[in-house]
Protein backbone atom coordinates (compact mmCIF):
# COMPACT_ATOMS: atom_id res chain seq x y z
CA UNK A 1 0.00 0.00 0.00
CA UNK A 2 2.40 2.57 0.95
CA UNK A 3 4.35 1.49 -2.14
CA UNK A 4 1.56 2.82 -4.22
CA UNK A 5 1.26 5.77 -2.28
CA UNK A 6 4.35 6.90 -2.03
CA UNK A 7 6.62 4.68 -4.96
CA UNK A 8 9.89 7.09 -4.47
CA UNK A 9 9.77 6.23 -0.56
CA UNK A 10 8.87 2.71 -0.24
CA UNK A 11 9.36 -0.14 -2.25
CA UNK A 12 8.96 -4.13 -1.18
CA UNK A 13 11.90 -6.68 -0.90
CA UNK A 14 11.76 -10.44 -2.45
CA UNK A 15 8.68 -11.76 -0.14
CA UNK A 16 6.64 -8.29 -0.98
CA UNK A 17 7.53 -6.67 2.93
CA UNK A 18 7.80 -3.35 2.51
CA UNK A 19 11.20 -1.25 2.75
CA UNK A 20 11.97 2.58 3.04
CA UNK A 21 14.10 3.35 -0.12
CA UNK A 22 15.74 6.55 1.15
CA UNK A 23 18.44 6.81 3.61
CA UNK A 24 18.05 9.57 6.13
CA UNK A 25 16.38 12.56 5.89
CA UNK A 26 12.86 12.59 3.86
CA UNK A 27 13.24 15.51 0.68
CA UNK A 28 10.93 18.31 0.93
CA UNK A 29 9.16 17.71 -1.96
CA UNK A 30 8.05 13.88 -0.89
CA UNK A 31 6.56 14.62 2.44
CA UNK A 32 3.19 14.80 1.26
CA UNK A 33 3.39 11.67 -0.41
CA UNK A 34 4.96 10.24 2.79
CA UNK A 35 1.96 11.41 4.53
CA UNK A 36 -0.35 9.93 2.76
CA UNK A 37 1.06 6.75 2.65
CA UNK A 38 1.69 7.11 6.82
CA UNK A 39 -2.13 7.82 6.79
CA UNK A 40 -2.90 4.87 4.28
CA UNK A 41 -0.87 2.45 5.83
CA UNK A 42 -3.94 -0.79 7.05
CA UNK A 43 -1.15 -1.89 9.83
CA UNK A 44 0.12 2.15 11.31
CA UNK A 45 3.58 0.82 10.59
CA UNK A 46 4.88 3.70 8.81
CA UNK A 47 5.70 6.81 11.83
CA UNK A 48 7.10 9.99 10.40
CA UNK A 49 9.54 11.18 12.73
CA UNK A 50 10.00 15.20 12.90
CA UNK B 1 -37.70 -18.41 9.47
CA UNK B 2 -37.52 -14.51 8.73
CA UNK B 3 -35.11 -12.41 10.97
CA UNK B 4 -36.95 -10.57 12.97
CA UNK B 5 -33.60 -9.36 15.70
CA UNK B 6 -30.63 -8.96 13.59
CA UNK B 7 -28.51 -8.60 16.99
CA UNK B 8 -29.45 -12.40 18.39
CA UNK B 9 -30.46 -13.76 15.20
CA UNK B 10 -28.85 -12.32 12.03
CA UNK B 11 -28.57 -14.93 8.90
CA UNK B 12 -25.77 -14.35 6.23
CA UNK B 13 -27.24 -16.04 4.14
CA UNK B 14 -31.00 -14.33 4.11
CA UNK B 15 -31.67 -13.31 0.69
CA UNK B 16 -31.98 -9.18 1.54
CA UNK B 17 -28.56 -9.79 3.26
CA UNK B 18 -27.08 -11.07 0.43
CA UNK B 19 -28.36 -8.05 -1.98
CA UNK B 20 -27.72 -5.59 0.68
CA UNK B 21 -26.17 -6.28 3.61
CA UNK B 22 -24.99 -3.25 5.01
CA UNK B 23 -28.45 -1.37 6.55
CA UNK B 24 -28.03 -4.84 9.12
CA UNK B 25 -24.63 -3.94 10.00
CA UNK B 26 -25.03 -0.24 10.47
CA UNK B 27 -28.02 -1.32 12.71
CA UNK B 28 -25.64 -3.77 14.70
CA UNK B 29 -23.12 -1.59 14.92
CA UNK B 30 -24.98 1.44 16.28
CA UNK B 31 -26.60 -0.97 18.79
CA UNK B 32 -25.55 -0.99 22.59
CA UNK B 33 -23.92 -4.35 21.49
CA UNK B 34 -22.05 -4.26 18.08
CA UNK B 35 -20.83 -7.94 18.04
CA UNK B 36 -24.41 -9.87 17.33
CA UNK B 37 -24.77 -13.55 18.18
CA UNK B 38 -26.71 -15.83 16.07
CA UNK B 39 -27.86 -19.38 16.30
CA UNK B 40 -28.26 -20.05 13.15
CA UNK B 41 -25.75 -22.37 10.70
CA UNK B 42 -24.14 -23.48 13.51
CA UNK B 43 -24.03 -20.13 15.59
CA UNK B 44 -21.18 -17.67 15.04
CA UNK B 45 -20.56 -13.98 16.60
CA UNK B 46 -20.87 -11.12 14.06
CA UNK B 47 -18.57 -7.73 14.90
CA UNK B 48 -19.20 -4.52 12.92
CA UNK B 49 -16.75 -2.30 14.53
CA UNK B 50 -13.78 -1.23 12.44
CA UNK B 51 -11.53 -1.39 15.72
CA UNK B 52 -12.95 -4.99 17.07
CA UNK B 53 -12.80 -6.52 13.78
CA UNK B 54 -8.78 -5.29 13.44
CA UNK B 55 -8.40 -6.58 17.46
CA UNK B 56 -9.67 -9.93 16.39
CA UNK B 57 -7.62 -10.47 13.57
CA UNK B 58 -4.30 -9.34 16.04
CA UNK B 59 -5.12 -12.08 18.92
CA UNK B 60 -4.28 -14.83 16.75
CA UNK B 61 -3.61 -17.09 19.97
CA UNK B 62 -7.16 -16.40 20.92
CA UNK B 63 -8.99 -16.13 17.89
CA UNK B 64 -7.08 -19.13 15.74
CA UNK B 65 -7.65 -19.87 12.10
CA UNK B 66 -8.27 -23.69 12.58
CA UNK B 67 -11.70 -23.09 10.60
CA UNK B 68 -11.97 -20.09 8.47
CA UNK B 69 -14.85 -20.47 6.53
CA UNK B 70 -18.36 -18.94 7.63
CA UNK B 71 -19.86 -22.26 8.17
CA UNK B 72 -18.02 -25.65 9.55
CA UNK B 73 -16.42 -28.14 7.50
CA UNK B 74 -18.83 -31.44 6.75
CA UNK B 75 -17.17 -34.16 9.41
CA UNK B 76 -16.15 -36.27 6.80
CA UNK B 77 -13.51 -33.76 5.32
CA UNK B 78 -11.35 -35.18 8.78
CA UNK B 79 -11.48 -38.38 6.88
CA UNK B 80 -9.71 -40.06 4.19
CA UNK B 81 -6.12 -39.43 2.21
CA UNK B 82 -7.09 -35.95 2.09
CA UNK B 83 -7.57 -35.21 5.79
CA UNK B 84 -4.14 -33.56 6.61
CA UNK B 85 -4.57 -31.10 3.53
CA UNK B 86 -5.53 -27.46 4.19
CA UNK B 87 -5.23 -24.24 2.85
CA UNK B 88 -2.15 -23.00 4.25
CA UNK B 89 -1.35 -20.31 5.40
CA UNK B 90 -4.77 -18.85 5.41
CA UNK B 91 -5.70 -22.17 7.58
CA UNK B 92 -1.95 -22.17 9.94
CA UNK B 93 -1.48 -20.42 12.90
CA UNK B 94 1.70 -20.09 14.50
CA UNK B 95 4.70 -21.29 14.69
CA UNK B 96 4.03 -23.03 11.35
CA UNK B 97 1.77 -20.02 9.80
CA UNK B 98 5.04 -18.46 9.42
CA UNK B 99 7.34 -20.51 7.22
CA UNK B 100 3.52 -21.04 5.29
CA UNK B 101 3.50 -17.52 4.59
CA UNK B 102 6.97 -16.67 4.26
CA UNK B 103 7.49 -19.72 1.42
CA UNK B 104 4.47 -18.62 -1.05
CA UNK B 105 5.28 -14.48 -0.58
CA UNK B 106 8.03 -14.33 -2.86
CA UNK B 107 4.99 -15.31 -5.85
CA UNK B 108 3.01 -12.69 -4.82
CA UNK B 109 5.55 -9.81 -4.44
CA UNK B 110 4.59 -6.63 -6.81
CA UNK B 111 7.37 -7.08 -8.72
CA UNK B 112 6.34 -10.81 -9.26
CA UNK B 113 3.18 -10.35 -10.16
CA UNK B 114 4.01 -7.37 -12.33
CA UNK B 115 4.75 -10.10 -15.24
CA UNK B 116 0.95 -10.59 -15.16
CA UNK B 117 0.13 -7.08 -16.44
CA UNK B 118 0.10 -7.58 -20.04
CA UNK B 119 -1.59 -11.19 -20.20
CA UNK B 120 -4.30 -10.39 -17.95
CA UNK B 121 -4.32 -7.02 -20.25
CA UNK B 122 -4.91 -9.17 -23.49
CA UNK B 123 -7.14 -11.53 -21.58
CA UNK B 124 -9.69 -8.45 -20.95
CA UNK B 125 -9.44 -7.25 -24.16
CA UNK B 126 -10.54 -10.60 -25.56
CA UNK B 127 -13.18 -11.06 -23.04
CA UNK B 128 -14.72 -7.84 -24.12
CA UNK B 129 -14.57 -8.47 -28.23
CA UNK B 130 -16.36 -11.29 -27.77
CA UNK B 131 -19.68 -9.05 -26.88
CA UNK B 132 -18.71 -5.43 -27.60
CA UNK B 133 -20.04 -5.72 -30.90
CA UNK B 134 -23.90 -6.36 -29.68
CA UNK B 135 -24.09 -3.58 -27.43
CA UNK B 136 -24.93 -5.65 -24.52
CA UNK B 137 -22.98 -7.65 -21.76
CA UNK B 138 -22.92 -9.48 -18.57
CA UNK B 139 -20.07 -7.87 -16.41
CA UNK B 140 -20.31 -10.45 -13.87
CA UNK B 141 -20.37 -13.42 -15.82
CA UNK B 142 -18.94 -12.51 -19.33
CA UNK B 143 -16.25 -10.60 -17.74
CA UNK B 144 -15.19 -10.31 -14.27
CA UNK B 145 -15.93 -14.17 -13.15
CA UNK B 146 -13.85 -15.22 -16.11
CA UNK B 147 -10.23 -13.39 -15.48
CA UNK B 148 -9.25 -14.29 -11.86
CA UNK B 149 -9.25 -17.76 -12.88
CA UNK B 150 -7.39 -17.98 -15.56
CA UNK B 151 -4.64 -15.33 -13.91
CA UNK B 152 -4.13 -17.98 -11.13
CA UNK B 153 -4.50 -21.28 -13.72
CA UNK B 154 -1.54 -19.58 -15.39
CA UNK B 155 0.11 -18.90 -11.85
CA UNK B 156 -0.26 -22.54 -11.22
CA UNK B 157 1.09 -23.73 -14.32
CA UNK B 158 -2.19 -25.78 -15.04
CA UNK B 159 -4.63 -25.25 -18.45
CA UNK B 160 -6.65 -22.36 -18.72
CA UNK B 161 -8.99 -24.01 -20.80
CA UNK B 162 -10.49 -25.38 -17.40
CA UNK B 163 -11.57 -22.84 -16.20
CA UNK B 164 -15.15 -23.28 -15.59
CA UNK B 165 -14.59 -25.99 -14.33
CA UNK B 166 -12.46 -24.63 -12.05
CA UNK B 167 -14.94 -21.84 -11.42
CA UNK B 168 -17.66 -24.37 -10.31
CA UNK B 169 -15.74 -26.23 -7.67
CA UNK B 170 -15.06 -22.72 -6.47
CA UNK B 171 -18.15 -22.27 -6.12
CA UNK B 172 -18.81 -25.62 -4.71
CA UNK B 173 -16.53 -24.47 -1.97
CA UNK B 174 -17.39 -21.23 -1.29
CA UNK B 175 -20.87 -20.62 -2.52
CA UNK B 176 -23.15 -23.79 -2.59
CA UNK B 177 -21.35 -25.97 -0.22
CA UNK B 178 -21.54 -23.03 2.81
CA UNK B 179 -24.93 -24.63 3.49
CA UNK B 180 -24.72 -27.63 1.46
CA UNK B 181 -21.98 -30.03 2.93
CA UNK B 182 -22.52 -32.94 0.20
CA UNK B 183 -21.71 -29.69 -2.39
CA UNK B 184 -18.83 -28.40 -0.31
CA UNK B 185 -17.22 -32.02 0.18
CA UNK B 186 -17.42 -33.16 -3.49
CA UNK B 187 -16.34 -29.86 -4.55
CA UNK B 188 -12.91 -30.13 -2.11
CA UNK B 189 -12.49 -33.61 -3.04
CA UNK B 190 -12.25 -32.58 -6.93
CA UNK B 191 -10.11 -30.11 -6.41
CA UNK B 192 -7.53 -32.03 -3.64
CA UNK B 193 -8.03 -34.91 -6.51
CA UNK B 194 -6.64 -32.96 -9.87
CA UNK B 195 -4.12 -31.48 -7.89
CA UNK B 196 -2.57 -34.43 -6.36
CA UNK B 197 -2.58 -35.64 -9.86
CA UNK B 198 -0.19 -32.08 -10.93
CA UNK B 199 1.81 -32.73 -7.78
CA UNK B 200 2.69 -36.24 -9.09
CA UNK B 201 3.10 -35.20 -12.56
CA UNK B 202 5.49 -32.34 -11.58
CA UNK B 203 7.42 -35.12 -9.17
CA UNK B 204 7.76 -37.24 -12.33
CA UNK B 205 8.33 -34.35 -14.72
CA UNK B 206 9.50 -31.50 -13.03
CA UNK B 207 9.35 -27.82 -14.35
CA UNK B 208 11.45 -24.61 -15.13
CA UNK B 209 9.76 -21.30 -13.27
CA UNK B 210 7.13 -23.69 -12.11
CA UNK B 211 5.52 -22.53 -8.83
CA UNK B 212 4.05 -26.15 -7.95
CA UNK B 213 7.90 -27.26 -8.70
CA UNK B 214 9.25 -24.90 -6.86
CA UNK B 215 7.30 -25.68 -3.53
CA UNK B 216 7.71 -29.26 -3.62
CA UNK B 217 11.83 -28.56 -3.98
CA UNK B 218 11.56 -25.61 -0.77
CA UNK B 219 12.96 -26.99 2.01
CA UNK B 220 12.66 -25.68 5.48
CA UNK B 221 15.37 -25.85 7.86
CA UNK B 222 17.04 -28.43 5.90
CA UNK B 223 13.73 -30.59 5.67
CA UNK B 224 12.03 -31.18 2.27
CA UNK B 225 8.51 -29.45 2.80
CA UNK B 226 5.65 -31.72 3.61
CA UNK B 227 3.55 -32.59 0.08
CA UNK B 228 0.55 -31.65 2.08
CA UNK B 229 1.66 -28.01 2.57
CA UNK B 230 2.08 -28.38 -1.42
CA UNK B 231 -1.18 -29.97 -1.95
CA UNK B 232 -2.73 -27.35 0.21
CA UNK B 233 -1.28 -24.30 -1.46
CA UNK B 234 -2.86 -25.12 -4.74
CA UNK B 235 -6.21 -25.85 -2.76
CA UNK B 236 -5.89 -22.17 -1.45
CA UNK B 237 -4.41 -20.39 -4.61
CA UNK B 238 -7.74 -21.53 -6.55
CA UNK B 239 -9.90 -21.25 -3.66
CA UNK B 240 -8.60 -18.14 -2.42
CA UNK B 241 -7.66 -16.39 -5.99
CA UNK B 242 -10.74 -16.84 -8.26
CA UNK B 243 -14.22 -16.06 -6.18
CA UNK B 244 -12.79 -13.12 -4.41
CA UNK B 245 -11.02 -10.71 -6.86
CA UNK B 246 -14.13 -11.60 -9.51
CA UNK B 247 -16.41 -10.40 -6.71
CA UNK B 248 -14.51 -7.35 -6.61
CA UNK B 249 -14.25 -6.78 -10.38
CA UNK B 250 -17.64 -7.66 -10.75
CA UNK B 251 -19.04 -5.31 -8.12
CA UNK B 252 -16.91 -1.89 -9.35
CA UNK B 253 -18.43 -2.43 -12.56
CA UNK B 254 -22.13 -2.39 -10.89
CA UNK B 255 -20.93 0.88 -9.07
CA UNK B 256 -19.17 2.27 -12.34
CA UNK B 257 -22.39 1.23 -14.47
CA UNK B 258 -24.64 3.58 -11.80
CA UNK B 259 -21.90 6.29 -11.53
CA UNK B 260 -21.25 8.42 -14.83
CA UNK B 261 -19.42 10.95 -12.91
CA UNK B 262 -17.05 8.47 -11.43
CA UNK B 263 -16.66 6.82 -14.78
CA UNK B 264 -15.69 10.62 -15.90
CA UNK B 265 -13.46 11.32 -13.14
CA UNK B 266 -11.35 8.52 -13.60
CA UNK B 267 -10.82 9.37 -17.20
CA UNK B 268 -9.99 12.79 -16.50
CA UNK B 269 -7.56 12.26 -14.09
CA UNK B 270 -6.25 8.66 -14.52
CA UNK B 271 -3.64 9.46 -11.88
CA UNK B 272 -6.35 8.96 -9.74
CA UNK B 273 -6.41 5.36 -10.22
CA UNK B 274 -4.76 4.01 -7.28
CA UNK B 275 -6.31 5.52 -4.90
CA UNK B 276 -9.96 4.60 -6.74
CA UNK B 277 -8.80 0.75 -6.31
CA UNK B 278 -8.57 1.21 -2.32
CA UNK B 279 -12.07 2.73 -2.15
CA UNK B 280 -13.61 0.60 -4.02
CA UNK B 281 -12.22 -2.17 -2.45
CA UNK B 282 -13.30 -0.26 0.92
CA UNK B 283 -16.82 -0.08 -0.48
CA UNK B 284 -16.98 -3.27 -1.67
CA UNK B 285 -14.58 -5.45 0.03
CA UNK B 286 -16.21 -9.19 -0.72
CA UNK B 287 -14.42 -11.06 2.03
CA UNK B 288 -15.56 -12.12 5.26
CA UNK B 289 -13.21 -15.10 6.81
CA UNK B 290 -13.91 -16.98 10.02
CA UNK B 291 -11.60 -17.92 13.03
CA UNK B 292 -12.29 -20.08 15.80
CA UNK B 293 -12.16 -19.18 19.75
CA UNK B 294 -9.30 -21.19 21.31
CA UNK B 295 -10.76 -20.87 24.90
CA UNK B 296 -13.82 -19.38 26.86
CA UNK B 297 -13.30 -15.63 26.51
CA UNK B 298 -14.93 -12.46 27.42
CA UNK B 299 -14.24 -10.07 24.31
CA UNK B 300 -15.81 -6.60 24.23
CA UNK B 301 -18.59 -8.13 26.87
CA UNK B 302 -19.62 -10.90 24.35
CA UNK B 303 -19.11 -14.67 26.39
CA UNK B 304 -17.13 -16.88 23.78
CA UNK B 305 -16.84 -19.70 24.07
CA UNK B 306 -14.33 -22.27 23.00
CA UNK B 307 -14.98 -23.33 20.11
CA UNK B 308 -17.14 -20.45 18.62
CA UNK B 309 -17.08 -19.52 15.14
CA UNK B 310 -16.46 -15.19 15.04
CA UNK B 311 -17.20 -13.96 11.51
CA UNK B 312 -14.64 -11.31 10.66
CA UNK B 313 -17.28 -9.27 8.79
CA UNK B 314 -14.14 -6.61 6.66
CA UNK B 315 -16.79 -5.70 4.56
CA UNK B 316 -19.15 -4.37 8.26
CA UNK B 317 -15.32 -2.56 9.40
CA UNK B 318 -15.17 -0.84 6.05
CA UNK B 319 -18.16 1.12 6.76
CA UNK B 320 -17.67 1.93 10.26
CA UNK B 321 -18.04 6.05 10.83
CA UNK B 322 -16.01 5.91 13.53
CA UNK B 323 -13.11 4.98 10.87
CA UNK B 324 -14.37 6.68 7.51
CA UNK B 325 -15.96 9.95 7.03
CA UNK B 326 -19.27 9.21 4.95
CA UNK B 327 -18.45 5.35 4.88
CA UNK B 328 -21.20 4.67 2.48
CA UNK B 329 -20.30 7.14 0.05
CA UNK B 330 -17.87 5.88 -2.84
CA UNK B 331 -15.58 8.90 -2.38
CA UNK B 332 -12.72 7.96 -5.31
CA UNK B 333 -10.13 10.21 -4.09
CA UNK B 334 -10.87 9.38 -0.12
CA UNK B 335 -7.61 10.73 1.64
CA UNK B 336 -7.15 8.83 4.60
CA UNK B 337 -8.55 4.64 3.61
CA UNK B 338 -6.78 2.10 6.09
CA UNK B 339 -9.49 -0.32 4.62
CA UNK B 340 -9.66 -4.28 5.73
CA UNK B 341 -10.18 -5.33 2.46
CA UNK B 342 -7.70 -7.20 2.69
CA UNK B 343 -7.79 -9.02 6.19
CA UNK B 344 -5.52 -7.43 9.01
CA UNK B 345 -2.41 -8.94 10.79
CA UNK B 346 -1.01 -12.00 9.88
CA UNK B 347 -3.25 -13.94 8.22
CA UNK B 348 -3.43 -9.92 5.47
CA UNK B 349 -4.12 -11.27 2.31
CA UNK B 350 -1.02 -13.12 0.95
CA UNK B 351 -2.17 -12.08 -2.90
CA UNK B 352 -3.61 -8.58 -2.39
CA UNK B 353 -0.59 -7.22 -4.76
CA UNK B 354 -1.76 -9.87 -7.50
CA UNK B 355 -5.89 -9.02 -6.86
CA UNK B 356 -5.20 -4.88 -6.93
CA UNK B 357 -3.53 -5.46 -10.50
CA UNK B 358 -6.32 -7.49 -11.58
CA UNK B 359 -8.85 -5.42 -10.37
CA UNK B 360 -6.95 -2.24 -11.73
CA UNK B 361 -6.00 -3.98 -15.54
CA UNK B 362 -9.89 -5.13 -15.77
CA UNK B 363 -11.26 -1.49 -14.61
CA UNK B 364 -9.27 0.49 -17.41
CA UNK B 365 -9.31 -1.88 -19.76
CA UNK B 366 -13.08 -2.15 -19.37
CA UNK B 367 -13.41 1.74 -19.28
CA UNK B 368 -11.25 2.01 -22.24
CA UNK B 369 -13.26 0.23 -24.55
CA UNK B 370 -16.74 0.68 -22.68
CA UNK B 371 -16.52 4.29 -21.63
CA UNK B 372 -20.17 4.73 -21.21
CA UNK B 373 -22.59 1.89 -19.83
CA UNK B 374 -25.55 1.40 -17.53
CA UNK B 375 -27.55 -1.53 -16.01
CA UNK B 376 -30.25 -3.18 -18.13
CA UNK B 377 -32.07 -4.12 -14.88
CA UNK B 378 -31.09 -3.15 -11.57
CA UNK B 379 -33.38 -5.59 -10.60
CA UNK B 380 -32.51 -8.13 -12.93
CA UNK B 381 -28.76 -8.33 -10.97
CA UNK B 382 -27.98 -10.84 -8.80
CA UNK B 383 -25.79 -11.27 -6.32
CA UNK B 384 -23.74 -14.42 -4.00
CA UNK B 385 -22.87 -13.24 -0.52
CA UNK B 386 -22.38 -15.09 3.07
CA UNK B 387 -18.33 -15.57 2.70
CA UNK B 388 -17.68 -13.57 -0.62
CA UNK B 389 -19.88 -11.04 -1.81
CA UNK B 390 -20.30 -9.66 -5.44
CA UNK B 391 -22.60 -9.73 -8.24
CA UNK B 392 -23.06 -12.85 -10.13
CA UNK B 393 -25.13 -11.79 -13.26
CA UNK B 394 -24.91 -8.06 -14.08
CA UNK B 395 -26.34 -7.45 -17.53
CA UNK B 396 -25.23 -3.94 -18.62
CA UNK B 397 -25.84 -2.23 -22.43
CA UNK B 398 -23.54 0.64 -23.97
Amino acid sequence: MCAIAAPEVFGSDDYGNAIVLIEGDLPAELEAKARHAEGNCPERAITIEE
Amino acid sequence: MSVTDPLTDYDIFDRDYVLDPFPVQEAIRESGCPIAHTERWGGSWLPTRYEDVVALAQEYETFTSRQILVTAPPPQQAEGAYAGVAAPPISSDPPEHHWHRRLILPFFAPQAVAKYEEGTRDLCNQLIDRFVESGEGDAAADYAQQIPVRVIATMLGVPTDLSDTFTGWVRGVLEAGLTDPKIRLESRMKILDYFKEQIEDRKANPRENDLITTLLNSEVDGQKVPEEYVHGVCNLMLVAGVDTTWSAIGASLWHLAQHPEHRRQLRENPDLWPMAIEELLRAYAPVTMARLVDHDVEFQGCPMKAGDRVLMAFPAANRDPRQFENPDEVILDREHNRHVAFGAGIHRCAGSNLARLELRVALQTWLARIPEFELVDPESVTWAGGQVRGPRICKVRF
